[in-house]
């Protein structure tokens, strides 16, 4: 019940709890940063492009590039928890 | 201060944008009278939120569309089938574009509460048609979070986003109906749910034989900047109305011979394909063709599972064409409990 409107909320309960932001870090030199590839069209050469910068220019010890199983699908627990076992920094990354 | 219970569940963004009618505990019980399902029944969990469908949560959107309890098994029958992994309503909820799960009632319940599919059927001025999608709408935005730039990127979204549930015009109907062309018997009863976009019209009062009337159909089928001409996995529903269906019946086609020769028309060569759209090499070789082979027919459909021809609308010449979606849906379809 809404308070003591006499109507019903419709909307689900429960799972809204609030989750911290990750630290931001400050710089990227020699971090192990993460991409997921989304699998769109051309996703593959854009994030290899800004892997090879994050590299040359900010001094990222590697980059790790992982594909989703599909655009439209979420990436699934094991991506997830086998970006954050290997790398510092992740970017859920689009192509298009 | 009196709260005025309209404008409450406009303001909480907890409707469609039209009034809904207020969910009042009584009114629950009341629409949970149309099922011997258990209330507290899971049902599913509606991406992207992932807010949990309970048989009572499905009952309270119900009632806030304006069904009859008797309309509650349909949408309890249509929400399981929506939420099917390979349905994947998960990325229709986000995506860009803007096609919604159109619903096609086949059976004698359908009848029995009043899914209309004869003249005016995609539109205004049916209630089980009207609330029924409601229902189902709701439920993707208050459970889902498929909100318009909220759990949603759509760019336009659709007029079938507001209600998309229709039934076959089996009493004009030359054929068996969708579900019985799969292998469900006449008495069964069977949702059809395909991820389409708002139909298209097309009109024709000229055409006399069925060639030359497929063909100003499939005209429609294979627009450039369709999903269905340039993925490997679209669906489309093709609504023929009692006439046109009657002048294939009557030169001796079956249902069957009407859905294989619009499979063979909708399509056109590579190289036309490339004047405009959406078309990319990447997208032709995803499809096993070669992209440099101008003069292959690149078919709308790609396999026949993806089109889904009903026998719908009034009297008149007219057919509607419902593209779909690119993202890797299939549509599904299954009996349902009454």
């Amino acid at each position: 019940m809404v308070k003591d409107l006499g109507f019903i909320d419709p909307t689900y309960r429960g799972g809204k709890a609030r989750i911290a932001m990750a630290p931001r870090p400050v710089d990227l030199a020699g971090k192990v940063i993460g991409m997921i590839d989304n699998t769109k069209e051309q996703a593959d050469v854009i994030l290899k492009t800004i892997a090879d910068a994050l590299v040359e220019r900010y001094g990222a010890a590697r980059v790790v590039i992982r594909a989703k199983e599909h655009y439209t699908k979420p990436a699934t627990d094991e991506l997830i928890d086998e970006m954050a076992q290997e790398v510092q920094l992740a970017v859920a990354a689009l192509g298009g | 201060m009196k709260v005025d219970e309209f404008e409450f569940f406009l303001e909480k963004d907890w409707s469609d944008g039209f009034p809904v009618v207020t969910p009042t505990e009584e009114r629950v019980q009341r629409m949970l009278n149309g099922t011997r399902r258990d209330p507290d029944e899971f049902v599913g969990n509606v991406p992207p939120a992932m807010g949990p469908a309970t048989v009572r949560a499905v009952a309270i959107h119900a009632v806030m569309a304006g069904c009859k309890p008797e309309h509650l098994p349909v949408i309890l029958g249509a929400i399981a089938l929506m939420l099917r992994k390979e349905f994947n309503l998960n990325g229709v909820q986000g995506t860009m574009h803007g096609v919604a799960p159109l619903m096609i009632v086949n059976g004698p319940y359908a009848k029995h509460i009043g899914i209309h599919g004869g003249n005016g059927c995609f539109g205004p001025g049916f209630r089980a048609n009207a609330t029924i999608g409601r229902a189902i709408r709701l439920l993707l935005l208050n459970l889902g979070g498929g909100i318009a730039g909220v759990g949603s990127a759509t760019v336009f979204s659709s007029p079938l986003r507001y209600t998309a549930c229709l039934t076959e015009n089996v009493d004009h109907s030359p054929w068996e109906t969708l579900a019985e062309s799969r292998g469900y018997a006449p008495d069964d009863n069977v949702i059809t749910c395909a991820m389409v976009e708002s139909p298209r019209l097309c009109y024709d009062d000229v055409s006399e034989e069925p060639e030359r009337l497929l063909t100003g159909i499939a005209d429609s089928m294979h627009a450039m900047s369709s999903f269905n001409i340039h993925m490997p996995n679209s669906d489309m529903v093709v609504a023929i109305s009692p006439e046109p269906a009657g002048i294939c019946a009557r030169a001796g086609m079956s249902r069957a011979d009407v859905h294989r020769r619009l499979c063979e028309l909708a399509g056109r060569r590579m190289g036309d394909l490339k004047r405009g759209g959406n078309w990319r090499r990447t997208r032709a070789l995803k499809c096993g063709y070669d992209p440099d082979d101008d003069d292959f027919f690149v078919p709308a459909i790609k396999d026949p599972r993806y089109l889904h021809l009903i026998v719908a609308g009034g009297y008149g010449p007219l057919c509607a064409v419902c593209h779909g979606w690119g993202g890797g849906s299939f549509a599904v379809h299954g009996r349902y409990d009454v």
